[in-house]
């Protein structure tokens, strides 16, 4: 890259930057990151169509075509139709729904969790520190899928048991719908195996930023010590948070579809890609097209959040601001 | 002049694995109204320890055994966190060693130093900031207003130093407690904190303890001196009397490292040897005596207290010494050289 080019680009939005804060200059430095920039594309696309991608399928993603089983793609089903004659194209964006939902509400969950119990060992320290640590160590030392499978067999049927007891209680429709069920063992699953993450990061965070000089000279200043946590400890712990939080979300989508593959994830009749793959793999050598989309989503989707997380790590780390 | 802080027998000790580390052993001290008083020591010898004890400001592993800390009467070592917190910034600012790291970096200049202002003087937001912008133009940054906008890394280091300061004096506090505040700056940078602190008291009446190893600055600034080895007072007298008459040979040893600008510039500036030390026991003899070239028997089975020196040109004049070093001849080449 020559120095004219870097003038071209990046010189303005540093120097715009430098006016105002450093949440700006993280920006700056983000936009300069290309694989962060292209990574932002696919993601942003995601959200939308997990959004909107129901209005926009040409097909309901339960309608069967008994005529068209297995097509391969035309004009007609783009991305073809499964053994059930429905239409890919509309299931793969659908299933962008559970993936992002499964995203999004497990990762919210294990963030809470983790910032709780992440605070209060680094900031109360003792015998709390011990025991927060304790239980991640514990939960960490247990495979994910082991652990997933686990909460799968036991809790399923008793869980669906107590819905139709409430239904019968209360004749409330919401019991009815046991699809919640897989979703809700799923959230719980991946927010159980994710939040001693958070819960480590957010204690190491708060330990190292409660020895430095700016909090004791607050302290010195008398602020309160809730002021102090919310003014001055968690904004300058947000940095190494918002990147594991990108990187959790895509690891979260990615788990998701592993359980869903292994057939303890979300069940039929709910599309989501690891299921799609999982069927597609029986017949890909016929049937090609039923892996290929879900299966290229997936990647894309995988690869995107990587890059975005590597961008975003490249642009908060603490350790490049200095000065 | 009434006594405004009174610091007595104040024992401050750190939990370490083995035990205990003793860093701060019965310090005693008065410091008077509007009075600068200067600790000098070297490093490790207690003296921050013992000024964040004064406001608990102490990191988990360190407890404050024993001791009273009597501001204009109250014992800060009594009262509660929220009295406490009032105390802190309101009536005794802290300015610290490394400018560089003291800011916010998520915060601009101007909501940081108004929220000690709006905490301790109930200003609103409006009063607090154009209060911020007097303060900066006060402490020398020019274009005050503007620069209330900017983020501590648009700042260099002495600028930093200055809103540190600025922050720390403007509630107005009767004592300000400055720890190495230009250790980490460069020689003309150092020169213009020293004279705005200066400057400041002044104009206030603020009374200073002024922590530092560098003497040159003792000799420009303060009224009164405590020198601090392995967690005691060693001696403590006006800086006059310091200067000219020092009695404990630790300080004497301290004023032979310092280079003069009269003189013989051929002579070697003399250095302490050894090093203080382990202060994991509370020691019974003089803790000076491995490195002290007048050391006679008893300085190794007692620790002399800090008495009133003999012919002393000022009462205040203390030393803790079994010897008077006046009467005695130096044997080894050690740090009586200078004297």
């Amino acid at each position: 890259m020559t120095t004219q080019e870097i003038t071209a680009t990046g010189d303005i939005e540093i120097a715009e930057a430098s006016r105002t804060n450093l949440w700006r200059d993280a920006v700056a430095r983000l936009a300069a990151n290309r694989l962060a920039v292209v990574a932002i594309l696919p993601i942003v696309l995601l959200f939308f169509i997990a959004a909107f991608g129901p209005f926009l399928t040409p097909y309901d993603f339960l309608a069967q075509d008994f005529t068209a089983r297995l097509a391969s793609p035309s004009s007609e089903h783009w991305l073809g139709t499964d053994e059930l004659g429905r239409d890919v194209f509309s299931r793969i964006l659908y299933g962008a729904r559970t993936a992002v939902s499964v995203g999004l509400v497990s990762t919210a969950i294990s963030l809470i969790v983790g910032l709780v119990m992440g605070s209060l060992a680094g900031y109360l320290g003792g015998r709390v520190d011990m025991l927060v640590v304790w239980l991640t160590d514990m939960t960490r030392s247990m495979p994910a899928l082991l652990l997933a499978i686990v909460i799968n067999l036991t809790l399923k049927v008793p869980l669906e048991a107590w819905m139709e007891q409430m239904y019968l209680a209360t004749k409330n429709g919401f019991f009815r719908q046991t699809m919640w069920v897989d979703l809700v063992l799923v959230f719980g699953a991946l927010a159980l195996i994710q939040w001693p993450g958070y819960a480590r990061l957010i204690r190491g965070q708060i330990l190292s930023i409660r020895s430095r000089n700016y909090v004791l000279a607050a302290r010195a200043l008398g602020m309160p010590t809730g002021r102090i946590l919310t003014r001055y400890v968690i904004p300058n712990a947000m940095g190494p948070l918002i990147v594991a939080v990108s990187a959790g979300m895509g690891g979260a989508m990615v788990l998701e579809s592993a359980f869903s593959f292994l057939g303890v994830g979300v069940q039929l009749p709910i599309p989501s890609w690891g299921k799609m793959i999982s069927d597609g793999l029986r017949m890909w050598q016929t049937h090609p097209h039923l892996l290929v989309g879900p299966a290229v989503m997936m990647a894309v989707i995988t690869v995107s959040f990587a890059w975005l997380g590597d961008g975003l790590n490249d642009a908060l780390n603490p350790r490049q601001w200095g000065g | 002049m009434s006594v405004l802080l009174d610091v007595q027998e104040l024992q401050t000790r750190f939990q370490v694995r083995k035990g205990y580390v003793y860093a701060v052993n019965g310090v005693s001290f008065k410091l008077e109204e509007g009075e600068t008083l200067a600790v000098v020591g070297e490093s490790g010898c207690g003296k921050s320890v013992t000024m964040l004890s004064l406001v608990r400001l102490l990191p988990p592993a360190a407890s404050i055994e024993n001791g009273k800390v009597l501001l204009r009467g109250d014992d800060l070592l009594q009262i509660d966190q929220r009295q406490l917190r009032d105390v802190r910034g309101g009536q005794i600012g802290m300015i610290f060693q490394d400018p560089m790291t003291s800011l916010n970096p998520f915060i601009n200049i101007g909501t940081q130093m108004s929220e000690p202002l709006i905490y301790h003087r109930g200003m609103s937001k409006k009063e607090a900031l154009a209060r911020s912008a007097e303060l900066l133009e006060m402490v020398g940054i020019p274009d005050g207003e503007a620069r209330l906008r900017e983020y501590p890394h648009q700042f260099s280091g002495g600028m930093r130093q200055r809103v540190m300061i600025a922050m720390s004096m403007s509630c107005e506090p009767a004592v300000l407690i400055a720890d190495e505040p230009t250790t980490a700056l460069d020689v003309t940078i150092q020169a213009q904190i020293v004279e705005l602190v200066k400057e400041l008291r002044d104009r206030s009446g603020v009374a200073v303890i002024w922590i530092t190893h560098d003497l040159s600055v003792v000799a420009g600034i303060a009224d009164r001196v405590i020198v601090m080895y392995a967690g005691y007072i060693v001696e403590e007298a006006p800086v006059d009397a310091l200067f000219e008459d020092p009695r404990h040979p630790y300080t004497v040893g301290l004023m032979g490292a310092l280079p003069s600008l009269e003189g013989d510039t051929g002579t070697r500036l003399t250095t302490i040897g050894g090093s203080p030390p382990d202060l994991e026991d509370l020691p019974d003899f003089c803790p000076f005596h491995t490195r002290c070239p007048y050391s006679i028997d008893r300085c190794r089975t007692e620790n002399p207290m800090l008495e009133p020196v003999a012919d002393a040109s000022d009462r205040g004049h203390r030393a803790a010494c079994w010897v008077d070093i006046r009467e005695v001849e130096v044997q080894s080449n050690g740090a009586g050289a200078s004297s």
